[in-house]
This record gives structure tokens, C-alpha cells and sequence, in this order.
């Protein structure tokens, strides 16, 4: 009676039978084995949450938690030392928001722009461009910004310092366009061309079409590369720590954006190196990585709920706010009004007011074919800004960098403390690192992700799946090095070494290649799906054969983004894989390496007289995420040939 | 026109394969290490480590064999590898906590150099000297602005150093008796940031070591009861600069083997020559 | 008589989508080697109904069957049948024509290969049979190894035909397979339904009356998740039995 007996009617291949039965087992091996890279992520946070706790716990019983949570004053090396972060907890908050009211609006006018209105020669040119932002490095960008973007603050705006609030929200808010734009851009484009027709077929034109169809569509795409930005912007410990002066107070006013600020980042790095294994102190900063998470964790909640509001059908609650939304506008006038008017005066409030007023006036009487205009021309300059910021930072640092280029410089070792010398040795350890952390990473994320699209159904156990990984992308860099260094350097006794950095990196970078498969597989159309199923074919076969093959391009898109973050992170192998110098190239993976993003970092700061080696290693650096760019690139470009869309 | 196969997919594996192969091929370009190969890993203080750095490099020069592995993170990542023993010698620029001679009670200090810490201002700011006291005052933020020292009118910007670093928990003690610090100083994470900052910024003041000292900031003189000492490596030496301490080395017990060689090379008239070089202040 | 060979059959089929009652009690049984058509006005749940043959309907969420489909004396939702081999006998031709992005050889040898067959020869084989099985051969046998997404659309779908009969099904189901194609390609397409029950039992989902009336030998009318009525097409459409078939045949509700 069994399918067996059945079956065996097909005379043509009785093997085949055999094999069938074979592969029903190995479908259901392979599903498991996905099924188990997707609970990875989860199980990584809890453990990395759980690992934090441990040293963290200790602190609240000295230390009250409302005092630690609410009190004003960070200061643990006082005479009567006090642990209250929320100048801390401010300061991660307002460079964050900051952050994101810069690249929010830069970023997804330059992800229409690539999507919509660049030519394919522009296209082809502009899209690695915007990629190349990814792979400056972490403490290149810090380092250019107290260099160049904190003086140029103190100038033009005559203040005593450039650091401050303001200098870490435009670095960040330029390091997290790479992530917000590629995301954003691969959502638009996936957008089917029938609602593209659909709307110009009605005579709505360009950009009414851009406004309000192709950006209402992708909108979850878009919001998930907003938090993807902001988890970005959360995490990052080297940037900010070297240009927001790390004072640890609450500016006055709130918004006076030119206030020194810390971060909780900013005092992990500045502080975790320094601090007595055991003390009060150290616990204050796991704690501190706690609330952090936490922190995290809530954004992301809300978030997460936010996009599902915009999935929903709920259409009733469309119709109601639409007849609440004139009255909602007009008390968001009166907020407005009222926090012009308390921050400067009634006449400078008033004036604002009218110029708003005359603005929505004019707009509402142009011509749809002007209000193109206008808005192209806004999209071409927010594209061209964020052109303009990668071209003085490449600049700044080929013009000075280039000297120090020579032949000498890149096979020999350091030798009078980095300022002589060459930088071989780190060369080989950063490649090493980024291969150890994709080969660690990739089949790991590909996995999860295609556990969570092609094997099960939306249910309780992938959003538990989807929040873990989002948690474990919103993560900052530095906690990842605290973890690295406490599980894998101290418990498991890996020793510093090049493998705990590795798999450091790998589990900083498997967030950004799970989300970027999902995405991609997700814009395989389920057509193809249930044409392989129909067939005959089982899950896998379907995956594997019909799948996977289109979404490479945008898989390959996330190893993109994840090699440059991988080459330019200093805070995960800080304590977990690096010497600043050795004489010989390590033989196995459980010896230290050194690499060019921490070399860098101990050059700018502590070893002074080394300027023209720092350049000379930041280029070096550059240069070679830059090659590794261009491979993908071509790799992509030469898949996209292929697939017949 | 052809369409993506797997044999494709299969392509792309292979080729990233060769690449990865390629890489870890070339890492055996570098120089061949034998058999023989004594290794020792000095980690901690970055104030500490131009020292163990430029000593690592002069002592290979002489022994061919040996791999000596600098590395900073900061001086308590020093004393807790050398205590776990993750690592042979661990660097601090300060001494051992109550907590860490608990926990690792069989450390020995070696005091390797003494480190002056000087007061820097911008290259054009005319003040030339101050008193301990007014160093304290501008640092506890009850003097803001230059023109109270009889400078320019101009705001003053303070710069320390993060919250836990040995440097300024020496500052806070000696200089400012243990009171707090004014909460807007802007902190920094090293001798160099520190330096730099102030060197970019016409109102600021900071301090740092002595070998961080160069024509580009200008180093105060502090006047000591009548007479304005300048920070230098003799006055520190004769007593006469009066913010001065010990820089220092732990191992795990006594020293043998390659970490004694070590420490014997950095005691000596040479070794002592190095940190007289990076700016230190020697101590034999 | 016949009923006793019915290669597929029935027995209170029920269907849940959720709370709702998408198939009510379908008792229905067809025979093979000839054509069925389903017909009906939209949600009617004929396309449905063809889904549980195939048990398509399992990647639906939410969805729960009651009662029997018996395929061969086999109950299909049997526990321990295994739905990949029953696809093998059972194949699909959809609404929108979905070639993969990839060779029309390699669409129409990606049955076999993933059932297993791999000997280069075989496969040529298998795949000239089926494209001329499909009428669609002497267009594209020179050039079967460019992308089938440069194919019309009435080609596409012939491939995807030459695509199902590659495994060697038993029954073809098809679910309103001319509805995105022009006259002419759907004129090719129902001669070649014609030529198709030769070998194979065909039951076609559609929307439209005449076609059923030209290309089929038995139909059933659904109407709201019920089986209204079920027989000989030239009967049903001369002389219905119900009248709500009736109504429909004449034009007086669509």
C-alpha cells in the first residue's frame, strides 16, 4: 500500500525510485541543517547577552539600579566615583538621531537616483562608488574626522572646538549611507515594472510616480535599510570615539548640536582597556554593554512593528487617518510654532512660519512638470553631496598617502616603532582575518536565510529568528570584541589569535549577509517556485537549481558590504587577534596577526612623527578593500549579464 | 545568451577558493620561521609600548631566533593577560590596583623607565609658565578663560584623558589632590589624540608624556615655588620637574628565559638608551 | 463501468481556508484518457480544486482538507505519500507561463535531472520527445540552447507543457492555460490538448465556455465551492440537468 508498491508502476527507471527515496531523506537532513545556521543567530545573542550578564550583574550590588540607569554623573575615577550613564545613554541617542536626520534623506536620494534616474553608464560608475563608502574603514574615518572635519567645524562655525555632537553625527551619518543606499536601491528596483506602467500609464509623471507608488512599495525595503543604517550608527565605537570630545554631560540646550557628547561606545573603547579586571569599574562597563544591547533591542521592536503596521491590510485604519490627517498637520504647525518660538524668539519663529507657509503655497500652484524638476534637482544633489564627502576623504588621504607608497613600504616590516618601515606583515593578517570571518560567515548566512524563505512559513519561530539576527546586527562593534576576547580568548583559551578574530568578525558580518540573501531570494518570484515544485522536484532541487542562481547578484551585493566591514574594523580584534608587531608570519590560526586597521589606530595615536606611514597605511588599506570591491563587482556584473530577466 | 546554472554557482566557489588558497599561499613568502623560534608576547600600556617595542626590535636584531609579539589595549589588558597568563610581560603605565594584587598575587613589578607628564597649550598661546595651583584651577573648571592667566581672551578647552587611563589617573592624584575634574573636558583616548587635539585647538590645554613633546605645541614650565621648571628628561632626573612617575613591567613570578633576556636588555645601558630616545626617563 | 477506472476520484471533498468553506462536498471522478474541463465563474474554487490533485494546495498557509482523492486507489493525502512523487505523476501548466531563467533545454530537462537522470543522451532524448510532443520542436531545435525567455508567450507556454510531459505524468492539470495568450496561440494549444489525450488524462481549469465545449469530453460546472453538476460536455451543454448550469451555459449570470 505504501508509496513504494505504488509507484513502482514507472517501468522506465526503478533506480530512480531508490534515489527518489534517498532524496526525500537528504531533503529532510538539508532542511534540518538550515534549520539549525537560522537558530545560530539567536543563540549567538543570548549567549553573547548571557556572557555580558555574567560580568555585569556584579555592579548592581554595589550600585543601586535607578542610580546607575538615571544618574546624571559618569566619573569612576573620582575621589567619590559615580556610575549614573544617562549622559552616556543621551549621548548615543542624539548622535544616532542626528546621524539618521542627515542620511536618511541623503541615502534614499541617491538610491532613487541610482535606481530611477541614472543612465546605465552613470549607473554602472555611481553604484560602486556609493559601495566604496562601505570600505573606508572605521578608524580611517575617525581619523580624517579629527583631522580635517572637527578643524573645519572650530573654523566656520568660530567655535572653540569642532568637537562635538555635531562632528559625530555627520561622520556617521555618512558611514551608515553605504548600507542605507545599497538596501534601499535593491528595494526600489525590485518594485515590479507593471506598477511602474500602471502609474504612467494614467499620465502621472516621473516623480509622482517615484513618490507615491515606487517608494510606498518598497517602503519595507526601505525601512529595513534605515535600521540597518542605524544599527550602524548605534555600533560604532572608533569613529565617534575620536571626534565627539567624550565629555560626559548632557548638552545645554538639548539641541545645542555643538556640545561635546559621549557615547556608550565611545567610553567601551575609550575605557575597557584600562580598567582593573574585577573591579567596580569593569562591571560598570558590562553593564554599560548591557543597557546598550537593551537599547538596541528596543529600536529594533519598534521598528519591526513599525513594518509590519506598513505590510498589514488593515485599510480601515487608512480611512481614519486620513480624515484626522488635515487636523494632525495643523497641530504638528502648532508644535512646531511653539518649539521655534521657545528656542529663539517670536519674531524669528514667526519668519520661519511664513517662509513655510509661502513654500507649501508655491509648491501646491507648480505644475507637476516643475515640481519634477525641482525634485530631480534636489535627488542630483544629494547624490552629488554624498559623491562630493567619498571624494574629499579619498583625497585627503591619496594626496597624503601617496608618498609614503613605495615598494619597500609594502614588503617589508615595520621597524622604528611603525614610523619606519613597511607594512607587510599587516597586509597578509588583514586578509587573512576577511577570509577566515566570509568562509566562517557566508554558508552560515545563506543557510539561515534560506531556512527562513524557502522552508517554513511565517510564524512565531522566524520572527524570534528575524529579531535575533536584527539584535545581532545592531550590535557595536566593541561588544563583539568584549565577547570575542571573554568567550573565545579567556573561556575557551584561544589565546589571542588569529581564529578568535575570525570568527569575531564572522559573527559581526553574519547579520548584513543573512538580511541581504533574504532580500534577495525574496525578489525571486514565487512563479519560479511552484514551476520547479510542479515537477516534481523537491524543496532543495528547487533552492539550489532555480533560486539561488538570480539571487547570486544580490548575494553577492551583502558580501560585498560584509568583506569592507570585515577589512576595516578595529574593535573586535582589538583584544581578540592582534600585536602590534611581529617578526614572523604566523603558521596556524591560533597565532596573532597583525592587522592595517589597528595598525593605523596605535600609528594616530600613539605614535607621534608617524604622519606620512598613517597615510601611508590608510591608502594601503583603501587600495586593497577597493581591489576586493572590484572583483565582486565584476563577478556581479558578469552574473547580472547572464540572468535573463 | 546563456543563463546562470549551477555549474555556475560551482564556478564562483571554485574561483573563490583559488583566491583564498592564493592568499594563504603568499603568507608563506614572508620569512620562514624555523624551528627554533623562542616567542614572547609583551602586551598593555600604550603609553608603555613604544618602549617595548623599540627593545622587542633592537633585541631581534641580535638574536635571529627570537619572536618577540608587541601588542597595546591598555595597561589593564596588560596586567590581566600577564595575570591570566595569556601573556609572558605585561606594560603599565601606573601600579597594581588592590584588586589585581588580590587576584594575582604573584606579580612582580619591574619599574623599566619613569615618565614625566607635561603641560602643552596651543604653539601661539604667550603663556609660558603656571603653578600646580592653576593647573588644578583651569582643570576644575574655576578658571575659563586665558585672559584670568594673563593670556589672550580666549576660551579655554580642557583635555584630558578617558576616565580610566593610568596617565590621568596619576594627573588626578598629584595635580589635582583627587578632586573631580570639570565635566566638559573632552577626553581622550591617548598621548597622541591628546596632543594633537591641543595642537589643532588655539584654547586648549592637555597633558601628556614627555616624549609626546615636539615644536608643533608648546610645553609649560611649571613653577615651582620661585623657579619655572621646564619639562625635560634631566629635571626629572634631578628632581627638579615635579610631575614624574613609574613606568612598569609584571611577570608572573620571577623572570626566566626569554623574558629575563628581556627585561635585562631593556635595564641596560642600551636598553635604557631606547627609552631615553622615545622620551622617557631612564631609570638605571 | 467507467467509474470503477477513474484515475482520479473524490469521496466528500472538503476545503478550508481558514474559517473559510472554499470546497463543499465534491464528489467527482475522471476519466482517463479523455479531457475534463472545469468550469464556472470566478471563485468558484475549480482552480482550487485542481490544486488538491497535485496537493499544490500544501504550500498554502492555512489550509485544511477533510475527506478523500483517491489517485489510482491511492488516498493522495495519505501520510505516508510522499507529494514530490506524486507531482511526478501528476504535473501542472500554469495561468502565466513560468519558464526558468535558463536554456529551453535546460527547462525542459530540469524534470528528469532532478528525478534523477543524468546521462547526457537520455536527456536529449527525453527533451526532443517532449518539445515535439508539446508541437513546439520545429521552432526552436535550433536553437535550444538560447534563454526560453526570449520565446512569445504562446511558446513559453508550450514549453512549459514540453516541460511537465518531460516526467512522464500520468495527468496533466491545467489551470486556465490560454487566458494570457492571443487566438492564434491558443488555437495551437487546444489542437494540441486534442493530440495530448492519447497518452495522457487532461483536466483543464477555464474561463471560458467555448473552450471547454471545443476541447473537452466530460465537464463540470462549479458554482460557490460545490460540484453543480458533472457529465458528457455535448450534454452538459445541450441539455443540462440543473438549472443553474442551465444560467450559466446561457449567458445569465457570469
Amino acid at each position: 500500500m505504501t508509496k513504494t508498491g505504488f509507484f513502482s508502476k514507472q517501468s522506465e527507471s526503478a533506480s530512480g525510485i531508490i534515489s527518489r527515496q534517498k532524496g526525500r531523506i537528504t531533503d529532510s537532513i538539508i532542511g534540518a541543517v538550515w534549520f539549525f545556521t537560522a537558530v545560530f543567530a539567536v543563540f549567538t545573542v543570548l549567549f553573547i547577552l548571557v556572557f555580558l550578564l555574567r560580568d555585569g550583574l556584579p555592579v548592581f550590588s554595589e550600585i543601586r539600579p535607578a542610580d546607575f540607569l538615571f544618574g546624571e554623573v559618569w566619573n569612576p575615577g573620582g575621589a567619590e566615583p559615580s556610575y549614573g550613564i544617562l549622559p552616556l545613554i543621551t549621548g548615543t541617542l542624539l548622535v544616532t538621531i542626528g546621524a539618521m536626520v542627515i542620511a536618511t534623506p541623503l541615502g534614499i536620494g541617491s538610491a532613487i537616483f541610482i535606481s530611477e534616474l541614472a543612465g546605465p553608464r552613470l549607473k554602472a560608475f555611481v553604484k560602486p562608488a556609493f559601495e566604496m563608502l562601505a570600505g573606508i574603514p572605521s578608524v580611517v574615518y575617525g581619523f580624517f574626522g579629527l583631522i580635517v572635519l572637527t578643524n573645519q567645524l572650530r573654523i566656520r562655525l568660530d567655535v572653540p572646538s569642532g568637537e562635538s555632537w555635531l562632528a559625530g553625527s555627520i561622520l556617521l551619518g555618512i558611514m551608515a549611507l553605504p548600507t542605507i543606499i545599497s538596501v534601499s536601491e535593491d528595494a526600489i528596483s525590485a518594485v515590479p515594472r507593471e506598477f511602474r506602467e500602471g502609474s504612467l500609464a494614467l499620465g502621472a509623471t516621473r516623480w509622482q510616480t517615484i513618490s507615491q507608488v515606487l517608494v510606498p512599495s518598497a517602503l519595507s525595503g526601505i525601512t529595513a535599510a534605515l535600521i540597518l543604517g542605524m544599527g550602524r550608527a548605534i555600533g560604532e565605537t572608533m569613529a565617534v570615539m575620536m571626534v565627539t570630545g567624550n565629555a560626559a554631560v548632557i548638552p545645554e540646550p538639548i539641541y545645542n548640536v555643538l556640545s561635546p557628547v559621549r557615547t556608550l561606545t565611545g567610553t567601551l573603547g575609550i575605557e575597557m582597556g584600562e580598567v582593573a579586571t574585577g573591579s567596580t569599574h569593569y562591571h560598570a562597563l558590562f553593564g554599560l554593554a548591557v543597557a546598550l544591547l537593551v537599547i538596541t533591542l528596543i529600536i529594533n521592536l519598534s521598528a519591526m512593528a513599525v513594518i509590519q503596521r506598513l505590510k498589514g491590510e488593515k485599510r480601515s485604519s487608512f480611512r481614519i487617518s486620513e480624515r484626522y490627517r488635515d487636523y494632525i498637520i495643523k497641530g504638528l504647525y502648532g508644535v512646531v510654532f511653539l518649539l521655534l518660538f521657545l528656542a529663539t524668539d517670536i519674531i524669528t519663529a514667526l519668519a520661519v512660519l511664513l517662509l513655510a507657509a509661502a513654500a507649501i503655497y508655491i509648491r501646491r500652484h507648480l505644475s507637476p512638470g516643475v515640481l519634477q524638476k525641482g525634485a530631480f534637482g534636489l535627488i542630483w544633489a544629494s547624490a552629488g553631496m554624498v559623491l562630493l564627502s567619498l571624494a574629499v576623504i579619498l583625497y585627503d588621504i591619496i594626496i597624503h598617502g601617496y608618498p609614503a607608497l613605495t615598494p619597500e613600504f609594502l614588503t617589508s616590516s615595520p621597524s622604528g616603532l611603525g614610523r619606519e618601515g613597511g607594512i607587510f606583515p599587516a597586509i597578509i593578517g588583514t586578509l587573512y582575518l576577511v577570509a577566515g570571518s566570509i568562509l566562517f560567515a557566508l554558508p552560515i548566512g545563506m543557510g539561515a536565510a534560506i531556512y527562513l524563505r524557502e522552508y517554513t512559513r511565517e510564524n512565531t519561530a522566524t520572527r524570534i529568528i528575524r529579531t535575533g539576527v536584527d539584535l545581532l546586527g545592531g550590535t557595536p562593534s566593541i561588544v563583539f570584541g568584549l565577547f570575542g576576547f571573554a568567550f573565545l580568548v579567556l573561556y575557551l583559551n584561544l589565546g589571542v589569535s588569529m581564529l578568535a578574530g575570525q570568527i569575531t568578525l564572522g559573527l559581526m558580518i553574519l547579520p548584513i549577509i543573512i538580511r541581504t540573501t533574504e532580500e534577495s531570494l525574496k525578489n525571486v518570484p514565487d512563479s519560479m517556485r511552484e514551476g520547479s515544485l510542479a515537477l516534481g522536484a523537491t524543496r532543495w532541487q528547487t533552492v539550489r537549481n532555480v533560486v539561488l542562481p538570480p539571487a547570486l547578484p544580490g548575494i553577492i551585493t551583502g558580501a560585498i558590504l560584509s568583506i569592507g566591514r570585515a577589512a576595516g574594523e578595529t574593535a573586535p580584534i582589538l583584544f581578540t587577534a592582534v600585536v602590534f608587531s611581529r617578526r614572523f608570519l604566523p603558521d596556524s590560526v591560533f597565532e596573532p596577526v597583525t592587522a592595517l586597521p589597528y595598525h593605523l589606530f596605535i600609528l594616530s595615536t600613539n605614535v607621534p612623527g608617524s604622519e606620512t606611514n598613517q597615510y601611508g597605511t590608510a591608502l594601503v588599506l583603501l587600495i586593497l578593500v577597493a581591489s576586493i570591491y572590484l572583483a565582486a563587482v565584476i563577478l556581479r556584473s558578469h552574473f547580472q549579464k547572464k540572468a535573463a530577466w | 545568451m546563456r543563463t546562470i546554472t549551477s555549474r555556475d554557482l560551482l564556478r564562483v566557489v571554485g574561483i573563490a577558493s583559488i583566491i583564498i588558497a592564493a592568499v594563504i599561499m603568499s603568507g608563506c613568502v614572508g620569512e620562514e620561521s624555523g624551528k627554533d623560534v623562542k616567542t614572547l608576547t609583551v602586551t598593555g600600556s600604550t603609553t608603555v609600548l613604544p618602549i617595548g617595542q623599540s627593545a622587542a626590535e633592537a633585541y631581534m636584531e641580535k638574536d635571529a631566533f627570537a619572536d618577540i609579539l608587541v601588542s597595546g589595549g591598555g595597561s589593564s589588558v596588560g596586567v590581566q593577560a600577564v595575570g591570566e597568563g595569556t601573556a609572558d610581560i605585561g606594560m603599565a603605565s601606573r601600579d597594581l590596583k588592590v584588586t589585581e594584587t588580590e587576584k594575582y598575587p604573584d606579580l612582580i613589578t619591574h619599574v623599566v623607565a619613569r615618565d614625566g607628564i607635561a603641560i602643552i597649550l596651543y604653539k601661539d598661546n604667550p603663556i609660558k609658565s603656571l603653578t600646580i595651583a592653576q593647573v588644578k584651577a583651569v582643570y576644575r573648571g574655576e578658571i575659563t578663560d586665558w585672559k584670568e592667566l594673563g593670556g589672550d581672551d580666549l576660551e579655554i578647552v580642557v583635555i584630558g584623558r578617558d576616565s580610566a587611563s593610568g596617565t590621568r589617573e596619576f594627573f588626578h592624584s598629584e595635580v589635582m589632590n583627587s578632586e573631580d575634574f570639570v565635566r566638559t573636558q573632552l577626553e581622550k583616548n591617548s598621548n597622541g589624540a591628546v596632543k594633537k587635539t591641543v595642537e589643532q585647538t588655539p584654547g586648549a590645554v592637555g597633558y601628556v608624556g614627555l616624549g609626546y613633546i615636539d615644536s608643533t605645541v608648546r610645553a609649560v614650565m611649571i613653577t615651582d615655588g620661585e623657579t619655572a621648571v621646564v619639562p625635560s628628561v634631566e629635571n626629572v632626573i634631578n628632581g627638579k620637574y615635579p610631575i614624574a612617575r613609574p613606568l612598569n613591567m609584571f611577570t608572573k613570578g620571577e623572570a626566566a628565559g626569554l623574558a629575563k633576556d628581556y627585561l635585562d636588555f631593556i635595564m641596560s645601558s642600551e636598553g635604557q638608551k631606547l627609552v631615553e630616545e622615545e622620551g622617557f626617563v631612564p631609570v638605571a | 463501468m467507467e467509474e470503477e477506472k477513474a484515475v482520479i476520484r473524490t469521496e466528500n471533498l472538503n476545503l478550508y481556508y481558514g474559517e473559510k468553506h472554499a470546497l463543499i462536498d465534491i464528489e467527482i471522478s475522471i476519466h482517463p484518457n479523455k479531457v475534463t474541463a472545469l468550469i464556472g465563474p470566478s471563485g468558484c474554487g475549480k482552480s482550487t480544486l485542481i490544486r488538491c490533485f497535485n496537493r499544490m494546495n500544501d504550500l498554502v498557509n492555512d489550509c485544511r482538507i477533510e475527506g478523500k482523492v483517491i489517485f489510482n486507489e491511492e488516498d493522495i493525502y495519505d501520510v505516508d505519500l510522499d507529494p514530490v512523487l506524486l507531482r511526478k505523476r501528476i504535473g501542472m501548466v500554469f495561468q502565466r507561463p513560468n519558464p526558468f531563467p535558463k536554456s529551453i533545454y535546460e527547462n525542459v530537462a530540469y524534470g528528469p535531472r532532478v528525478h534523477g537522470i543524468r546521462d547526457r543522451a537520455v536527456l536529449d532524448e527525453i527533451v526532443e520527445k517532449s518539445l515535439k510532443l508539446a508541437a513546439l520542436w520545429d521552432e526552436v531545435s535550433d536553437r535550444l540552447h538560447d534563454s526560453a525567455m526570449g520565446l512569445s508567450g504562446g511558446q513559453q507556454q508550450r514549453l512549459c507543457i514540453a516541460r511537465s510531459l518531460a516526467v512522464e505524468p500520468d495527468v496533466i492539470l491545467m489551470d486556465e492555460p490560454c487566458s494570457a495568450l492571443d487566438p492564434i496561440a491558443t488555437a495551437k494549444i487546444e489542437k494540441l490538448i486534442g493530440e495530448l489525450k492519447e497518452r495522457y488524462t487532461v483536466i483543464i481549469v477555464t474561463h471560458s465556455m467555448q473552450q471547454a465545449a471545443r476541447v473537452s469530453d466530460y465537464t463540470g460546472f462549479m458554482y460557490i465551492g460545490k460540484l453543480i453538476e458533472f457529465g458528457k460536455t455535448p450534454q452538459i451543454f445541450e441539455s443540462p440537468a440543473e438549472e443553474l448550469t442551465n444560467n450559466y451555459i446561457t449567458g445569465r449570470f457570469g
